[in-house]
């Protein structure tokens, strides 16, 4: 009894004790560090050569295979773009299947089966293992690359490439390619309408012919299969996959720039200017400074609790966020240091990444930061651990980068053993301060000059490529005189003002559709209408005529404002430069500017009431090239013939802001001087 | 497949006779003053997750103050009484860890992910935060800000960025689900420290929250850890304020054209749906992945590939507690006009709702259902969320493991039922997001 009374008051105190102990003021202290062990993934090579990693994780009833190609980087030249396409080519149908009829059977079972250039990757409850690597073999053996699949796929890419244009990030991705490896190197080329539009079928088959063997390739099996099993079903499915010798290619190392520079992509719409402060590396897995980067890089931008985050975003509020990357690859990396600021804060913002960056190599990192550094990168390493498939990745780098077979095993003790001297070497061997390339994409007007205390500033444009510096040699030119030789060369004003009426139909065609446009103008009335179509489909109509505008869309028709009607007058001539003079217009000659590849004079023209129209006129042949409207959307000007002594371009690309392609326009029916109805404007 | 995806985070994993998969195994208790406790034990990795769900969302507000519920989710980090302002990220990654929350239109959700030596650290930070966070002037300017930032990043300059907030704003005219989470900045600005301090005392209580732990934990010493840090937060004094609101069905459809910083035209279609733990809720997610999961799905085969009319469509049922909306987005192709589209969406529509499946396509939406719920519950951040889920909205913890019973339920008839139930052409809300360029021209 006496005995359980005291254990009875021991549990008592136990308790107290207990609440007792919670001193909040203070962080609890880490428990004792668990064991990490890494599991690893079983291993056999084919014949064929086709090496296998199976990591058997029977917690779920999964299976994945992984088939990656291990082949030098490619230089794809004019045709840069193709490797893009062979993953979806590939899947595009078999000898076996339709694209619906695969597209229905990996769905069938739940299951994901992609491919790249370098990859084939399939996934699928175990009990449908046998399905999906049926699938994935097809893919693999029999794809037949149909025509119509690649001409999908160029649509959307060309789609993609136009939206990419304005798409301040995608220039500066492109633009420090461009200037960290140049555009002779697999990874500093880009791909254009030209370099798209130049891939054929007969390119991505001889590109799967060439690449797709099994002496290049490793296959990863994550999930419920032993190893046993995989031997098994690899021999069944791959066994029979025929190896050939695989072309091999080495590019010349790019160098650092031999002083500080700016590369600059002027876009005038910009409110914010997208900075990257970058420059090459060496630097690949198991190089003796990788492990090391990673902590300098953690230190310096790798997170929000970081240098460049802390100094730009939380101290000066320069940009919702600030950060940096220490590339690796087997052929080259960067280093690189970006945000996108605010336009007017440009320059403190280059400063001070300049400041973070001379301050990191010159005085080192402290102990401190050291320490976190590492539990960040220990937790993050611990954490990946969760997903089975690190394991086969890591068994894929061991064998691809000749790891030392406990590489990953030892990770962390590695990580952890870094002194503050370590990394403050290793930043002086990788970083040279002063060979950076800032690159930047703004506003030029307000940013050029204050980038100039950083280096030579050389422009570029957004696909690139080193913008074209026109000077306009003949200074006595004005608009006038431009607007004189147009009509001119086009055939001269009495032949121009003979063409009093001209009906022209247009076609063009978007997203495997007809779109028609049909024009009635008659100059010397100022009368106007057009109709659009799509598939022989009214959608629109606009009529101007006795200075006033209607426009119709499906089933509705408005008024247009006075203020719309004069936004649309100068398009509403055929020859407007006969006429607007008339009118009131005033021309003003603006320099000359490239117009893809044209040098030309830009002319602006501008209404009584304050409409601005905006045409360029080839400084060589004196014909009108491009018009710009801001509601219309930009139009091109293409293949003049002579029509009743006339010039006229019989093909148009109009670019709209509301459609991402450019539509190529044709001339399909032109009649001049035709007989005019009232109908004809109604 | 999309929302296969989530559903399977949300809900779990259940034994399946074919599949004869293990349970997901937990053990749950609850202290006096209310709070939920559920743990998870899986030692095949050294980490540990634990997160804190709150039963309030924006659903919670006062009209006149939304916003909060996802305020409080940014204000929550600002510190508390031993945690210093700003601190609270910090003290997570230097301990190796990694850290997040959202806040959607029932829920608020706060997780980190650790090392699992780290457990009782997670624990006092947020038992800290349940018992005594900062709310003071100073972390609500400075989160006003931050909030401010997040809008124009991921409402104002996101392309379509707004469907959501513009969608719920005509699909309810009684209930508070017509604000989305994010809620209106003048409230923000307008709402005294008072406000937000009655806001915390009411909802971030220990009887309106639900601790769960997954991992690498031995289960007594996380029971005993949880005693130690949660015991002496005091219960909630009030009665937590659920909103009971009956939104009248429409009899009209509501259509609208919204411009935007895009470039590309979309459709937006949104249709009520039953409360999230209706019957029905099973079939409707069915018959969203029948419409867009997967390249050879209805929509996605016809739209995408044979007419190229869609560049992406997709069907979302957004579950919500009361009752969400079933959100579908086509965005056109090159030069197709808005209208064109919509016209072989509802076509499509009709089809289903004439016709129903075929038992070909069913099996195949019973397979493709099948390895999403498999597939969901791979980590234990999604275990965790998955059995705080099913306490909190299912009533009942044990619901995880039943998910797959509730599927098999569903017949091939019953997607066709939904389809002319729910999907109704007179009671939805018809959007067009068009460019702003369009607007100057027509207007």
């Amino acid at each position: 009894m006496k005995k359980l009374a005291i254990s009875f008051v021991l549990t008592l105190l136990v308790t107290v004790g207990l609440f007792a102990q919670v001193d909040r003021s203070k962080l609890p202290a880490s428990g004792p560090a668990p064991e990490i062990k890494i599991k690893e993934a079983e291993t056999f090579t084919l014949a064929n050569g086709l090496k296998v990693f199976v990591v058997n994780n029977t917690k779920l009833p999964r299976v994945a295979f992984t088939l990656v190609l291990e082949r030098d980087p490619i230089l794809e030249g004019d045709k840069a773009g193709m490797t893009g396409f062979v993953g979806e080519m590939m899947m595009g149908g078999t000898a076996n299947r339709t694209k619906d009829q695969l597209d229905q059977e990996i769905d069938f079972i739940g299951a994901s089966l992609s491919a790249s250039s370098t990859s084939l990757f399939a996934s699928s409850l175990k009990k449908h293992q046998d399905k999906v690597l049926e699938l994935m073999a097809d893919v693999l053996y029999n794809p037949t690359f149909p025509q119509e699949e690649l001409d999908k796929l160029k649509k959307q890419s060309l789609t993609g490439l136009a939206q990419s244009k304005d798409n301040p990030q995608a220039i500066s991705s492109r633009l420090a390619a461009a200037v960290l490896y140049g555009k002779n190197h697999p990874y500093g080329e880009i791909e254009t309408e030209a370099s798209i539009n130049n891939i054929t079928v007969e390119d991505i088959k001889k590109y799967y012919q060439t690449y797709f063997k099994p002496n290049i390739a490793y296959l990863a099996i994550v999930g419920d299969m032993s190893k046993a099993e995989a031997e098994k079903v690899v021999n069944e499915y791959f066994g029979k996959w025929q190896g050939a010798e695989v072309p091999k290619f080495t590019y010349p190392v790019p160098e650092r720039a031999s002083k500080r520079a700016v590369a600059l992509v002027d876009r005038s719409s910009s409110v914010q200017s997208v900075i990257n402060v970058t420059q090459p590396v060496q630097m690949k897995i198991g190089d003796p400074d990788y492990i090391s980067s990673r902590l300098l890089n953690q230190i310096l931008g790798g997170g929000s609790a970081s240098r460049l985050f802390m100094n730009l975003r939380e101290d000066k509020g320069y940009t919702y966020g600030a950060y940096s990357s220490i590339g690796s690859d087997k052929l080259v990396a960067a280093i690189s240091a970006t945000a996108s600021v605010r336009t007017e804060v440009t320059d403190s913002a280059v400063y001070e990444f300049i400041y973070e960056i001379n301050n990191l190599v010159e005085n080192g990192v402290t102990q401190e930061e050291l320490d976190k550094a590492k539990a960040e990168l220990s937790g993050s390493f611990g954490r990946s651990l969760e997903q089975p498939s690190t394991v086969a990745s890591f068994a894929l780098n061991i064998d691809r980068y000749n790891l030392p077979k406990d590489y990953y095993a030892t990770y962390l003790q590695k990580l952890n053993s870094y002194t503050v001297e370590d990394i403050n070497a290793t930043a002086k061997r990788l970083i040279e301060p002063d060979k950076f390339i800032i690159t930047t994409v703004g506003n030029g007007a307000e940013i050029k000059e204050k980038l100039e205390q950083f280096g030579e500033v050389t422009m570029y444009d957004n696909m690139g490529f080193p913008a074209k510096e026109i000077t306009m040699e003949d200074e006595s030119m004005t608009a006038e005189k431009v607007v004189e030789n147009y009509i001119k060369a086009i055939g001269g004003e009495e032949n121009a003002r003979a063409i009093q009426a001209v009906k022209m139909k247009l076609e063009a065609e978007i997203g495997g559709q007809k779109l028609g446009i049909s024009m009635t103008y008659n100059d010397p009335e100022m009368r106007y209408s057009q109709s659009t179509s799509v598939s022989g489909m009214v959608m629109q109509t606009a009529v101007l005529k006795d200075g006033k505008g209607t426009a119709s869309a499906q089933g509705q028709t408005i008024e247009m404002t006075s203020e719309q009607v004069d936004g649309q007058l100068f398009s509403s001539f055929f020859i407007p430069e006969l006429y607007v003079f008339e009118k009131g217009y005033t021309a003003k000659l603006d320099g000359v500017q490239d117009v893809d590849g044209t040098v030309a004079y830009k002319v602006m023209f501008s209404s009584p009431q304050g409409a601005t129209s905006v045409n360029y006129y080839a400084v060589d042949s004196g014909l009108k090239v491009k018009n710009e409207n801001a509601v219309a959307g930009d139009t091109y000007f293409l293949d003049y013939q002579r029509k009743n002594g006339v010039l006229i371009p019989m093909s148009q690309t109009i670019k709209l802001a509301m459609v991402p392609m450019p539509l190529e326009a044709k001339v399909i029916s032109l009649e001049i001087n035709p007989p005019l109805t009232e109908g004809d404007f109604q | 497949m999309r929302k296969l995806i989530a559903l399977g985070l949300l809900v779990g994993v259940l034994n399946t006779p074919v599949l004869a998969q293990k349970n997901i195994e937990f053990k749950e208790f609850t202290l006096d003053n209310g709070l939920h406790v559920i743990m998870h034990q899986d030692n095949s990795t050294p980490i540990v997750v634990t997160s804190v769900l709150y039963h309030v969302g924006s659903k919670n507000e006062n009209p006149e103050r939304t916003g909060f519920a996802h305020f409080f989710e940014h204000l929550m980090f600002e510190g508390s009484e031993n945690i210093e302002r700003g601190q609270y990220m910090n003290i997570i990654q230097s301990r190796g860890g990694t850290l997040n929350a959202y806040t959607s239109n029932d829920i608020t959700y706060y997780y980190e992910l650790l090392p699992s030596n780290e457990l009782e650290l997670a624990l006092y930070m947020e038992s800290e935060r349940m018992l005594h966070s900062k709310v003071d002037i100073t972390g609500v300017e400075t989160q006003r800000e931050v909030v401010k930032e997040e809008r124009r990043q991921r409402y104002e300059n996101q392309p379509y960025g707004t469907i959501l907030p513009e969608t719920l704003v005509r699909a309810y005219s009684e209930h508070p689900y017509r604000w989305a989470p994010i809620g209106s900045m003048d409230h923000l600005n307008a709402a005294t420290i008072e406000e937000f301090q009655q806001f915390y005392k009411d909802f971030y209580v220990p009887n309106n929250a639900t601790l769960t732990i997954a991992g690498d934990i031995d289960y007594a010493t996380t029971e005993s850890l949880v005693r130690k840090y949660f015991t002496e937060i005091p219960k909630g004094s009030k009665e937590i304020y659920r909103p009971n609101v009956i939104e009248p069905k429409k009899v009209a459809e509501i259509r609208d054209v919204i411009y935007d910083n895009i470039q590309i035209p979309a459709v937006i279609q949104a249709y009520n749906l039953p409360p999230r733990n209706h019957p029905d809720s099973y079939a409707l997610s069915m018959l969203s992945t029948y419409l867009t999961g997967g390249n050879s799905s209805l929509m996605t085969k016809e739209l995408v590939d044979k007419q190229q009319k869609a560049l992406v469509i997709a069907a979302i049922p957004l579950e919500l507690e009361d009752g969400g909306i079933f959100i579908m987005y086509g965005i056109t192709n090159m030069g197709v006009e808005p209208k064109d589209l919509e016209t072989e969406v509802d076509k499509l529509i009709k089809q289903v709702q004439d016709q129903g499946i075929s038992d070909e396509e069913f099996a195949k939406l019973k397979n493709q259902m099948e390895n999403a719920i498999v597939s969901g519950n791979s980590t234990i951040a999604g275990i965790a969320e998955n059995l705080a889920e099913a306490k909190v909205i299912y009533g009942d913890t044990q619901y995880i493991n039943q998910v797959m019973d509730y599927y098999s339920k569903v017949t091939k008839e019953d997607i066709q039922r939904v389809a002319k139930e729910y999907l109704d052409l007179n009671g939805r809300v018809v959007l067009y997001y068009l460019p702003k360029s369009a607007q100057s021209a027509t207007e």
